[in-house]
Protein backbone atom coordinates (compact mmCIF):
# COMPACT_ATOMS: atom_id res chain seq x y z
CA UNK A 1 0.00 0.00 0.00
CA UNK A 2 1.32 3.42 -0.91
CA UNK A 3 1.83 6.00 1.79
CA UNK A 4 -1.05 8.34 2.51
CA UNK A 5 -0.68 11.95 1.38
CA UNK A 6 -1.05 14.76 3.89
CA UNK A 7 -2.25 18.32 3.39
CA UNK A 8 -0.31 21.33 4.73
CA UNK A 9 -2.87 21.48 7.57
CA UNK A 10 -2.21 17.91 8.75
CA UNK A 11 -0.35 19.02 11.89
CA UNK A 12 -3.10 21.51 12.75
CA UNK A 13 -5.72 18.72 12.54
CA UNK A 14 -3.72 16.34 14.72
CA UNK A 15 -3.03 19.09 17.26
CA UNK A 16 -6.76 19.85 17.40
CA UNK A 17 -7.40 16.20 18.31
CA UNK A 18 -8.98 15.19 15.00
CA UNK A 19 -9.63 11.54 14.15
CA UNK A 20 -7.68 10.98 10.94
CA UNK A 21 -8.78 8.50 8.24
CA UNK A 22 -7.74 7.43 4.74
CA UNK A 23 -9.87 9.31 2.24
CA UNK A 24 -9.00 8.88 -1.43
CA UNK A 25 -5.35 8.27 -0.57
CA UNK A 26 -5.19 11.27 1.80
CA UNK A 27 -4.95 11.21 5.59
CA UNK A 28 -7.84 13.52 6.45
CA UNK A 29 -9.82 14.54 9.55
CA UNK A 30 -13.17 12.74 9.70
CA UNK A 31 -14.09 14.65 12.84
CA UNK A 32 -12.69 16.81 15.65
CA UNK A 33 -13.36 16.14 19.37
CA UNK A 34 -16.76 17.90 19.42
CA UNK A 35 -18.05 15.37 16.90
CA UNK A 36 -19.93 15.28 13.62
CA UNK A 37 -23.29 16.41 15.03
CA UNK A 38 -21.82 19.54 16.65
CA UNK A 39 -19.76 20.34 13.55
CA UNK A 40 -22.80 19.99 11.28
CA UNK A 41 -24.92 22.24 13.51
CA UNK A 42 -22.16 24.84 13.92
CA UNK A 43 -21.85 25.12 10.14
CA UNK A 44 -25.60 25.68 9.84
CA UNK A 45 -25.70 28.31 12.62
CA UNK A 46 -22.31 29.99 12.33
CA UNK A 47 -19.32 28.89 10.27
CA UNK A 48 -17.62 25.56 9.57
CA UNK A 49 -14.03 25.37 8.28
CA UNK A 50 -13.10 22.46 6.03
CA UNK A 51 -9.64 21.53 4.79
CA UNK A 52 -10.38 20.57 1.19
CA UNK A 53 -6.75 20.62 0.06
CA UNK A 54 -7.04 16.96 -0.95
CA UNK A 55 -9.33 17.86 -3.86
CA UNK A 56 -7.56 17.64 -7.22
CA UNK A 57 -6.66 21.07 -8.60
CA UNK A 58 -5.79 21.13 -12.30
CA UNK A 59 -4.75 24.19 -14.33
CA UNK A 60 -5.79 24.14 -17.98
CA UNK A 61 -3.56 26.44 -20.02
CA UNK A 62 -2.77 27.13 -23.69
CA UNK A 63 -4.46 28.59 -26.78
CA UNK A 64 -7.01 25.76 -27.16
CA UNK A 65 -7.91 25.46 -23.47
CA UNK A 66 -11.52 26.47 -24.05
CA UNK A 67 -12.00 24.07 -26.98
CA UNK A 68 -10.59 21.25 -24.85
CA UNK A 69 -12.89 22.02 -21.90
CA UNK A 70 -15.90 22.28 -24.20
CA UNK A 71 -15.02 18.80 -25.51
CA UNK A 72 -14.51 17.03 -22.16
CA UNK A 73 -16.96 18.82 -19.82
CA UNK A 74 -20.76 18.76 -19.80
CA UNK A 75 -21.12 22.51 -19.26
CA UNK A 76 -20.78 25.46 -21.63
CA UNK A 77 -17.38 26.78 -20.56
CA UNK A 78 -17.66 29.56 -23.17
CA UNK A 79 -20.42 31.12 -21.06
CA UNK A 80 -18.04 31.43 -18.13
CA UNK A 81 -16.92 35.02 -17.71
CA UNK A 82 -13.84 36.12 -15.83
CA UNK A 83 -14.37 35.70 -12.05
CA UNK A 84 -17.11 33.13 -12.40
CA UNK A 85 -17.33 29.42 -11.71
CA UNK A 86 -19.62 26.63 -12.88
CA UNK A 87 -20.50 23.11 -11.79
CA UNK A 88 -19.86 20.50 -14.45
CA UNK A 89 -19.59 16.78 -15.04
CA UNK A 90 -16.93 14.90 -17.00
CA UNK A 91 -19.04 12.52 -19.13
CA UNK A 92 -17.97 9.41 -21.00
CA UNK A 93 -19.37 8.45 -24.44
CA UNK A 94 -22.34 6.70 -22.78
CA UNK A 95 -23.38 9.74 -20.76
CA UNK A 96 -22.03 8.30 -17.51
CA UNK A 97 -19.91 10.42 -15.16
CA UNK A 98 -16.15 9.87 -15.09
CA UNK A 99 -16.23 12.47 -12.31
CA UNK A 100 -17.94 15.71 -11.35
CA UNK A 101 -15.99 18.92 -11.09
CA UNK A 102 -16.03 22.67 -10.62
CA UNK A 103 -14.55 24.97 -13.24
CA UNK A 104 -13.16 28.33 -12.03
CA UNK A 105 -12.03 31.25 -14.17
CA UNK A 106 -9.89 33.41 -11.89
CA UNK A 107 -7.62 34.48 -14.76
CA UNK A 108 -8.05 35.29 -18.46
CA UNK A 109 -5.33 32.92 -19.59
CA UNK A 110 -6.12 29.76 -17.61
CA UNK A 111 -8.91 27.75 -16.04
CA UNK A 112 -8.84 25.91 -12.72
CA UNK A 113 -10.67 22.57 -12.68
CA UNK A 114 -11.29 21.06 -9.23
CA UNK A 115 -12.03 17.32 -9.18
CA UNK A 116 -12.63 14.65 -6.53
CA UNK A 117 -9.53 13.64 -4.56
CA UNK A 118 -10.04 9.91 -5.15
CA UNK A 119 -10.52 10.51 -8.89
CA UNK A 120 -7.64 12.89 -9.62
CA UNK A 121 -5.32 10.26 -11.10
CA UNK A 122 -8.19 8.61 -12.99
CA UNK A 123 -9.28 11.97 -14.45
CA UNK A 124 -5.73 12.81 -15.54
CA UNK A 125 -5.49 9.41 -17.24
CA UNK A 126 -8.87 10.02 -18.91
CA UNK A 127 -7.78 13.46 -20.20
CA UNK A 128 -4.29 12.38 -21.31
CA UNK A 129 -5.10 10.88 -24.75
CA UNK A 130 -7.72 13.59 -25.40
CA UNK A 131 -5.66 16.66 -24.56
CA UNK A 132 -3.03 15.57 -27.14
CA UNK A 133 -5.41 16.74 -29.87
CA UNK A 134 -5.57 20.26 -28.40
CA UNK A 135 -2.95 22.96 -28.11
CA UNK A 136 -3.17 23.15 -24.34
CA UNK A 137 -1.79 21.52 -21.19
CA UNK A 138 -3.07 20.20 -17.87
CA UNK A 139 -0.97 21.01 -14.81
CA UNK A 140 -1.71 19.25 -11.52
CA UNK A 141 -1.15 21.87 -8.81
CA UNK A 142 -2.84 19.94 -5.98
CA UNK A 143 0.29 19.68 -3.85
CA UNK A 144 1.39 23.29 -4.48
CA UNK A 145 -1.72 24.95 -3.09
CA UNK A 146 -4.09 24.73 -0.17
CA UNK A 147 -7.84 24.94 -0.25
CA UNK A 148 -10.12 25.81 2.67
CA UNK A 149 -13.92 25.90 2.58
CA UNK A 150 -15.49 28.54 4.85
CA UNK A 151 -19.18 27.73 5.02
CA UNK A 152 -22.19 29.06 6.88
CA UNK A 153 -24.16 32.20 7.82
CA UNK A 154 -21.17 33.94 9.45
CA UNK A 155 -18.64 33.09 6.73
CA UNK A 156 -19.00 36.40 4.91
CA UNK A 157 -18.66 38.47 8.10
CA UNK A 158 -15.55 36.53 9.11
CA UNK A 159 -13.85 37.02 5.74
CA UNK A 160 -14.82 40.70 5.74
CA UNK A 161 -12.78 41.19 8.90
CA UNK A 162 -9.77 39.90 6.96
CA UNK A 163 -10.54 42.08 3.92
CA UNK A 164 -10.95 45.23 6.03
CA UNK A 165 -14.63 45.43 5.21
CA UNK A 166 -14.25 45.09 1.45
CA UNK A 167 -16.84 42.97 -0.38
CA UNK A 168 -15.55 39.39 -0.69
CA UNK A 169 -17.21 38.45 -3.97
CA UNK A 170 -20.36 39.60 -5.71
CA UNK A 171 -23.21 38.22 -3.59
CA UNK A 172 -24.55 35.40 -5.77
CA UNK A 173 -23.22 31.85 -5.86
CA UNK A 174 -20.38 31.09 -8.34
CA UNK A 175 -18.79 34.55 -8.19
CA UNK A 176 -15.02 34.74 -7.76
CA UNK A 177 -12.46 37.29 -6.66
CA UNK A 178 -8.75 37.53 -6.01
CA UNK A 179 -7.93 39.75 -3.07
CA UNK A 180 -5.43 40.54 -0.38
CA UNK A 181 -6.53 39.32 3.05
CA UNK A 182 -4.28 40.95 5.64
CA UNK A 183 -1.60 41.15 2.99
CA UNK A 184 -1.88 37.56 1.73
CA UNK A 185 -3.08 36.92 -1.82
CA UNK A 186 -6.12 34.63 -1.75
CA UNK A 187 -8.39 33.41 -4.53
CA UNK A 188 -11.97 33.23 -3.29
CA UNK A 189 -14.99 31.46 -4.75
CA UNK A 190 -18.56 31.78 -3.57
CA UNK A 191 -19.04 28.01 -3.85
CA UNK A 192 -19.21 25.06 -1.51
CA UNK A 193 -20.46 21.55 -0.78
CA UNK A 194 -22.61 22.22 2.29
CA UNK A 195 -25.73 23.71 0.62
CA UNK A 196 -25.23 26.84 2.74
CA UNK A 197 -26.63 29.96 1.06
CA UNK A 198 -23.45 31.77 2.15
CA UNK A 199 -20.14 29.98 1.80
CA UNK A 200 -16.75 30.33 0.23
CA UNK A 201 -13.86 28.20 -0.97
CA UNK A 202 -10.41 29.73 -0.67
CA UNK A 203 -7.35 28.81 -2.71
CA UNK A 204 -4.01 29.91 -1.32
CA UNK A 205 -0.29 29.28 -1.31
CA UNK A 206 1.00 26.47 0.88
CA UNK A 207 2.94 28.89 3.09
CA UNK A 208 -0.27 30.78 3.95
CA UNK A 209 -2.17 27.66 5.10
CA UNK A 210 -1.54 27.86 8.85
CA UNK A 211 -1.98 31.62 9.01
CA UNK A 212 -5.35 31.43 7.26
CA UNK A 213 -6.63 28.42 9.23
CA UNK A 214 -5.70 30.00 12.58
CA UNK A 215 -7.13 33.42 11.70
CA UNK A 216 -10.43 31.84 10.62
CA UNK A 217 -10.62 30.01 13.96
CA UNK A 218 -9.77 33.18 15.91
CA UNK A 219 -12.61 34.96 14.12
CA UNK A 220 -15.19 32.34 15.10
CA UNK A 221 -14.95 29.59 12.50
CA UNK A 222 -14.69 26.00 13.77
CA UNK A 223 -12.96 23.10 12.05
CA UNK A 224 -15.34 20.49 10.66
CA UNK A 225 -14.27 17.14 9.25
CA UNK A 226 -15.28 14.90 6.38
CA UNK A 227 -18.09 13.39 8.48
CA UNK A 228 -19.93 16.71 8.75
CA UNK A 229 -19.05 17.50 5.13
CA UNK A 230 -20.91 14.31 4.19
CA UNK A 231 -24.03 14.97 6.30
CA UNK A 232 -24.19 18.60 5.13
CA UNK A 233 -24.01 17.67 1.45
CA UNK A 234 -26.49 14.80 1.94
CA UNK A 235 -29.04 17.14 3.52
CA UNK A 236 -28.56 19.45 0.53
CA UNK A 237 -28.93 16.60 -2.01
CA UNK A 238 -25.46 17.29 -3.41
CA UNK A 239 -24.23 14.12 -5.11
CA UNK A 240 -21.04 12.30 -4.17
CA UNK A 241 -19.13 10.43 -6.86
CA UNK A 242 -19.28 6.72 -6.04
CA UNK A 243 -22.64 7.04 -4.29
CA UNK A 244 -24.89 9.06 -6.61
CA UNK A 245 -22.65 9.05 -9.67
CA UNK A 246 -20.56 6.47 -11.51
CA UNK A 247 -21.62 2.88 -10.82
CA UNK A 248 -24.72 1.95 -8.81
CA UNK A 249 -24.85 -0.57 -5.94
CA UNK A 250 -25.15 -3.45 -8.44
CA UNK A 251 -22.16 -2.18 -10.45
CA UNK A 252 -24.25 -0.80 -13.35
CA UNK A 253 -23.44 2.64 -14.80
CA UNK A 254 -25.74 5.47 -13.65
CA UNK A 255 -26.80 7.90 -16.40
CA UNK A 256 -25.85 11.51 -15.63
CA UNK A 257 -29.47 12.70 -15.99
CA UNK A 258 -30.45 10.41 -13.13
CA UNK A 259 -29.33 13.47 -11.14
CA UNK A 260 -31.79 16.37 -11.03
CA UNK A 261 -28.94 18.87 -11.15
CA UNK A 262 -27.71 17.46 -14.49
CA UNK A 263 -30.11 19.97 -16.04
CA UNK A 264 -27.89 22.77 -14.79
CA UNK A 265 -24.57 21.01 -15.42
CA UNK A 266 -25.15 19.88 -19.01
CA UNK A 267 -25.39 22.33 -21.91
CA UNK A 268 -26.42 21.62 -25.49
CA UNK A 269 -25.70 25.22 -26.46
CA UNK A 270 -24.56 25.81 -30.05
CA UNK A 271 -21.37 27.44 -28.77
CA UNK A 272 -20.44 24.13 -27.19
CA UNK A 273 -20.68 22.05 -30.37
CA UNK A 274 -19.83 18.35 -30.26
CA UNK A 275 -18.55 16.97 -26.98
CA UNK A 276 -17.93 13.59 -25.40
CA UNK A 277 -21.23 11.96 -24.47
CA UNK A 278 -23.44 14.55 -26.21
CA UNK A 279 -25.65 12.09 -28.06
CA UNK A 280 -26.31 9.92 -25.01
CA UNK A 281 -26.88 12.96 -22.81
CA UNK A 282 -29.34 14.46 -25.31
CA UNK A 283 -31.42 11.29 -25.08
CA UNK A 284 -31.22 11.27 -21.29
CA UNK A 285 -32.18 14.95 -21.20
CA UNK A 286 -35.34 14.25 -23.21
CA UNK A 287 -36.29 11.42 -20.84
CA UNK A 288 -35.72 13.70 -17.83
CA UNK A 289 -37.96 16.35 -19.45
CA UNK A 290 -40.74 13.72 -19.84
CA UNK A 291 -40.49 12.92 -16.13
CA UNK A 292 -40.68 16.60 -15.18
CA UNK A 293 -43.97 16.70 -17.12
CA UNK A 294 -45.04 13.56 -15.13
CA UNK A 295 -45.05 11.67 -18.43
CA UNK A 296 -43.54 8.23 -17.72
CA UNK A 297 -43.33 6.94 -21.31
CA UNK A 298 -41.80 3.48 -21.93
CA UNK A 299 -38.97 5.14 -23.96
CA UNK A 300 -38.13 7.55 -21.16
CA UNK A 301 -38.29 4.75 -18.56
CA UNK A 302 -35.93 2.67 -20.73
CA UNK A 303 -33.41 5.53 -21.02
CA UNK A 304 -33.56 6.55 -17.34
CA UNK A 305 -34.76 3.50 -15.42
CA UNK A 306 -33.83 5.01 -12.09
CA UNK A 307 -33.27 8.47 -10.70
CA UNK A 308 -31.48 9.93 -7.71
CA UNK A 309 -34.04 11.17 -5.18
CA UNK A 310 -34.27 12.31 -1.57
CA UNK A 311 -35.58 9.72 0.89
CA UNK A 312 -36.81 10.14 4.46
CA UNK A 313 -37.44 7.28 6.86
CA UNK A 314 -40.90 7.36 8.48
CA UNK A 315 -40.36 4.38 10.82
CA UNK A 316 -37.69 4.47 13.52
CA UNK A 317 -34.25 3.48 12.24
CA UNK A 318 -31.31 4.60 10.15
CA UNK A 319 -30.74 4.04 6.42
CA UNK A 320 -27.29 3.39 4.99
CA UNK A 321 -25.68 3.17 1.55
CA UNK A 322 -26.60 -0.03 -0.27
CA UNK A 323 -29.84 -0.87 1.55
CA UNK A 324 -32.53 -2.04 -0.93
CA UNK A 325 -35.67 0.07 -1.51
CA UNK A 326 -39.03 -1.60 -2.20
CA UNK A 327 -42.40 -0.44 -3.55
CA UNK A 328 -45.37 -2.75 -3.06
CA UNK A 329 -42.99 -5.63 -2.42
CA UNK A 330 -40.93 -5.03 -5.56
CA UNK A 331 -37.27 -4.02 -5.29
CA UNK A 332 -36.89 -0.68 -7.11
CA UNK A 333 -33.39 0.47 -6.16
CA UNK A 334 -31.12 1.32 -3.23
CA UNK A 335 -30.29 3.90 -0.66
CA UNK A 336 -27.10 5.58 -1.96
CA UNK A 337 -26.38 7.77 1.09
CA UNK A 338 -28.08 7.86 4.44
CA UNK A 339 -27.63 8.46 8.13
CA UNK A 340 -29.19 10.35 11.04
CA UNK A 341 -28.76 14.09 10.41
CA UNK A 342 -29.24 16.86 13.00
CA UNK A 343 -31.06 20.13 12.36
CA UNK A 344 -32.05 23.33 14.12
CA UNK A 345 -35.71 23.99 14.72
CA UNK A 346 -36.68 27.26 13.00
CA UNK A 347 -39.19 30.05 13.45
CA UNK A 348 -40.52 32.52 10.87
CA UNK A 349 -40.32 32.47 7.10
CA UNK A 350 -38.20 33.71 4.20
CA UNK A 351 -35.59 36.31 5.16
CA UNK A 352 -37.04 36.45 8.71
CA UNK A 353 -36.22 32.83 9.53
CA UNK A 354 -34.56 32.43 12.91
CA UNK A 355 -32.80 29.33 14.18
CA UNK A 356 -34.07 28.27 17.61
CA UNK A 357 -31.73 26.75 20.19
CA UNK A 358 -33.61 23.43 20.00
CA UNK A 359 -32.35 20.73 17.69
CA UNK A 360 -33.83 17.59 16.22
CA UNK A 361 -32.49 14.75 14.15
CA UNK A 362 -33.93 12.77 11.28
CA UNK A 363 -33.05 9.64 9.35
CA UNK A 364 -32.77 10.95 5.81
CA UNK A 365 -30.67 10.29 2.79
CA UNK A 366 -30.49 9.88 -0.96
CA UNK A 367 -31.68 6.94 -3.01
CA UNK A 368 -31.46 5.68 -6.60
CA UNK A 369 -34.87 4.25 -7.44
CA UNK A 370 -37.29 3.57 -10.27
CA UNK A 371 -37.95 6.84 -12.10
CA UNK A 372 -41.74 6.65 -11.83
CA UNK A 373 -42.04 7.07 -8.05
CA UNK A 374 -43.93 10.36 -7.56
CA UNK A 375 -43.08 13.06 -5.01
CA UNK A 376 -44.34 11.93 -1.59
CA UNK A 377 -44.47 8.37 -2.94
CA UNK A 378 -44.34 5.71 -0.22
CA UNK A 379 -41.61 3.07 -0.26
CA UNK A 380 -39.94 0.65 2.14
CA UNK A 381 -36.28 0.25 3.00
CA UNK A 382 -34.74 -3.06 4.01
CA UNK A 383 -32.79 -2.04 7.10
CA UNK A 384 -30.83 -5.17 8.00
CA UNK A 385 -33.75 -7.52 7.41
CA UNK A 386 -36.53 -5.21 8.60
CA UNK A 387 -38.79 -3.42 6.12
CA UNK A 388 -39.13 0.16 7.33
CA UNK A 389 -41.55 2.72 5.88
CA UNK A 390 -40.02 5.64 4.01
CA UNK A 391 -41.14 8.44 1.73
CA UNK A 392 -39.71 10.25 -1.30
CA UNK A 393 -40.01 13.98 -0.49
CA UNK A 394 -39.19 16.75 -2.95
CA UNK A 395 -36.23 17.98 -0.85
CA UNK A 396 -34.69 17.88 2.62
CA UNK A 397 -33.87 21.57 3.02
CA UNK A 398 -34.76 24.96 1.64
CA UNK A 399 -31.74 27.21 1.06
CA UNK A 400 -32.85 29.89 -1.36
CA UNK A 401 -33.08 32.73 1.17
CA UNK A 402 -29.85 33.65 2.97
CA UNK A 403 -28.52 33.37 5.55
CA UNK A 404 -30.02 30.13 6.91
CA UNK A 405 -30.71 26.65 5.64
CA UNK A 406 -34.23 25.66 6.68
CA UNK A 407 -35.00 21.96 7.14
CA UNK A 408 -38.03 20.68 5.25
CA UNK A 409 -39.43 18.04 7.60
CA UNK A 410 -41.70 15.43 6.10
CA UNK A 411 -45.01 15.33 7.96
CA UNK A 412 -47.12 12.22 7.69
CA UNK A 413 -50.67 12.84 6.55
CA UNK B 1 -10.93 8.21 29.12
CA UNK B 2 -12.55 7.34 32.44
CA UNK B 3 -13.02 3.89 33.95
CA UNK B 4 -15.52 3.47 36.77
CA UNK B 5 -13.67 1.46 39.47
CA UNK B 6 -16.88 -0.10 40.80
CA UNK B 7 -17.84 -1.84 37.56
CA UNK B 8 -16.71 -4.97 35.75
CA UNK B 9 -15.99 -4.94 32.03
CA UNK B 10 -16.19 -7.26 29.04
CA UNK B 11 -13.55 -7.39 26.32
CA UNK B 12 -16.25 -5.99 24.00
CA UNK B 13 -16.26 -2.79 26.11
CA UNK B 14 -19.54 -3.33 27.92
CA UNK B 15 -19.73 -2.68 31.66
CA UNK B 16 -21.67 -4.87 34.07
CA UNK B 17 -22.84 -4.39 37.64
CA UNK B 18 -25.18 -6.26 39.94
CA UNK B 19 -28.15 -4.38 41.34
CA UNK B 20 -31.17 -5.81 43.17
CA UNK B 21 -30.51 -9.32 41.81
CA UNK B 22 -30.29 -8.09 38.20
CA UNK B 23 -27.23 -7.59 36.00
CA UNK B 24 -27.13 -4.06 34.61
CA UNK B 25 -25.31 -3.58 31.29
CA UNK B 26 -23.97 -0.48 29.58
CA UNK B 27 -21.06 0.59 27.36
CA UNK B 28 -17.76 1.99 28.61
CA UNK B 29 -16.39 5.48 28.07
CA UNK B 30 -13.77 3.93 25.77
CA UNK B 31 -16.58 2.42 23.66
CA UNK B 32 -18.66 5.60 23.39
CA UNK B 33 -15.57 7.60 22.44
CA UNK B 34 -14.57 5.11 19.75
CA UNK B 35 -18.13 4.97 18.37
CA UNK B 36 -18.55 8.75 18.15
CA UNK B 37 -21.86 10.64 18.31
CA UNK B 38 -24.57 8.03 18.86
CA UNK B 39 -27.78 8.90 17.05
CA UNK B 40 -29.87 5.74 17.32
CA UNK B 41 -30.20 2.62 19.45
CA UNK B 42 -32.02 -0.63 18.82
CA UNK B 43 -32.95 -2.39 22.06
CA UNK B 44 -34.40 -5.85 22.71
CA UNK B 45 -37.83 -6.23 24.31
CA UNK B 46 -38.46 -7.17 27.90
CA UNK B 47 -38.66 -10.98 28.06
CA UNK B 48 -36.22 -11.53 25.17
CA UNK B 49 -33.42 -14.01 25.77
CA UNK B 50 -29.85 -12.73 25.48
CA UNK B 51 -26.79 -14.93 24.93
CA UNK B 52 -23.26 -14.23 26.08
CA UNK B 53 -21.11 -13.15 23.13
CA UNK B 54 -24.10 -12.44 20.89
CA UNK B 55 -25.77 -9.18 19.87
CA UNK B 56 -28.69 -7.97 21.99
CA UNK B 57 -29.13 -4.73 20.10
CA UNK B 58 -27.14 -2.14 18.22
CA UNK B 59 -26.06 1.45 18.38
CA UNK B 60 -25.66 3.71 15.39
CA UNK B 61 -23.32 6.65 15.05
CA UNK B 62 -23.50 9.11 12.17
CA UNK B 63 -20.99 6.95 10.29
CA UNK B 64 -21.77 3.35 11.19
CA UNK B 65 -23.80 0.74 13.06
CA UNK B 66 -22.23 -1.44 15.77
CA UNK B 67 -23.65 -4.47 17.56
CA UNK B 68 -24.10 -4.42 21.31
CA UNK B 69 -22.68 -7.76 22.47
CA UNK B 70 -24.10 -9.28 25.61
CA UNK B 71 -21.54 -10.31 28.25
CA UNK B 72 -24.14 -12.60 29.85
CA UNK B 73 -26.86 -15.12 29.01
CA UNK B 74 -30.26 -14.57 30.57
CA UNK B 75 -33.60 -12.81 30.13
CA UNK B 76 -34.14 -9.09 29.53
CA UNK B 77 -35.91 -7.73 32.62
CA UNK B 78 -35.80 -4.01 31.83
CA UNK B 79 -34.68 -1.75 29.01
CA UNK B 80 -33.67 1.90 29.31
CA UNK B 81 -36.41 3.41 27.13
CA UNK B 82 -35.02 6.89 27.64
CA UNK B 83 -32.19 5.97 25.25
CA UNK B 84 -34.62 5.44 22.37
CA UNK B 85 -35.23 9.19 22.17
CA UNK B 86 -31.89 10.30 23.59
CA UNK B 87 -29.11 7.94 22.47
CA UNK B 88 -26.63 10.81 23.05
CA UNK B 89 -26.91 10.01 26.79
CA UNK B 90 -24.59 7.07 26.07
CA UNK B 91 -21.96 9.61 24.97
CA UNK B 92 -22.64 12.11 27.74
CA UNK B 93 -22.82 9.74 30.70
CA UNK B 94 -21.72 6.23 29.71
CA UNK B 95 -21.67 4.87 33.28
CA UNK B 96 -25.01 6.45 34.19
CA UNK B 97 -26.83 5.50 31.00
CA UNK B 98 -27.48 1.79 31.47
CA UNK B 99 -28.89 -0.09 28.47
CA UNK B 100 -30.55 -3.28 29.74
CA UNK B 101 -31.03 -5.21 32.96
CA UNK B 102 -30.86 -8.99 32.77
CA UNK B 103 -32.49 -11.58 35.08
CA UNK B 104 -32.18 -15.38 35.29
CA UNK B 105 -28.52 -15.23 34.34
CA UNK B 106 -27.28 -18.65 33.26
CA UNK B 107 -23.82 -17.78 31.98
CA UNK B 108 -21.39 -14.89 32.21
CA UNK B 109 -18.32 -14.18 30.13
CA UNK B 110 -15.07 -13.74 31.97
CA UNK B 111 -15.20 -10.12 33.12
CA UNK B 112 -12.31 -7.77 33.88
CA UNK B 113 -11.99 -5.55 36.91
CA UNK B 114 -11.25 -1.85 36.39
CA UNK B 115 -7.46 -2.26 36.55
CA UNK B 116 -7.43 -5.19 34.11
CA UNK B 117 -9.83 -3.33 31.80
CA UNK B 118 -7.61 -0.27 31.82
CA UNK B 119 -4.66 -2.45 30.79
CA UNK B 120 -6.83 -4.09 28.12
CA UNK B 121 -7.79 -0.67 26.67
CA UNK B 122 -4.17 0.47 26.68
CA UNK B 123 -3.31 -2.47 24.43
CA UNK B 124 -6.23 -1.83 22.06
Amino acid sequence: MSELKRTKLYDAHVKAGATMVDFGGWEMPIQYPEGIVAEHLYTRRCCGLFDVSHMGRLLIEGPERLAFLQHVLSSNAAALELNQAQYCIIPDENGVAVDDAYLYRFEEERYLLVVNAANTEKDLAWFEPIVKDFDCTIRNITGETVSIAVQGPESENILKVLSGGEEITKPARNNLSTMLLEGHKVRIARTGYTAEPIGYELFLKNEDADWMWNRLIELGGKPAGLGARDTLRMEGMLPLYGDEMGLDVAGEPMPIFALALARFAVSFDEAKGEFIGREALQKQSEAAACFRAKNYTPEAMETLKKRVRPIALVDRGVMRHGMPVYRNGEMIGWVTSGTMIPYYMTEGEGADVRLLPETGKRAIGICYISSDVPVNGEVEVDVRGKRLKAVIPSKHISNNVPPYVVPVIYKQK
Amino acid sequence: MTINPELKYSRDHEWVKEEDGLLVIGISDFAQDALGDLVFVNLPEVGDAVTAGEAFGDVESVKAVSDLLSPVSGTVAEINEELLDAPEKLNEDPYGAWIIKVSDVTATEELLDAAAYEAFCAEA
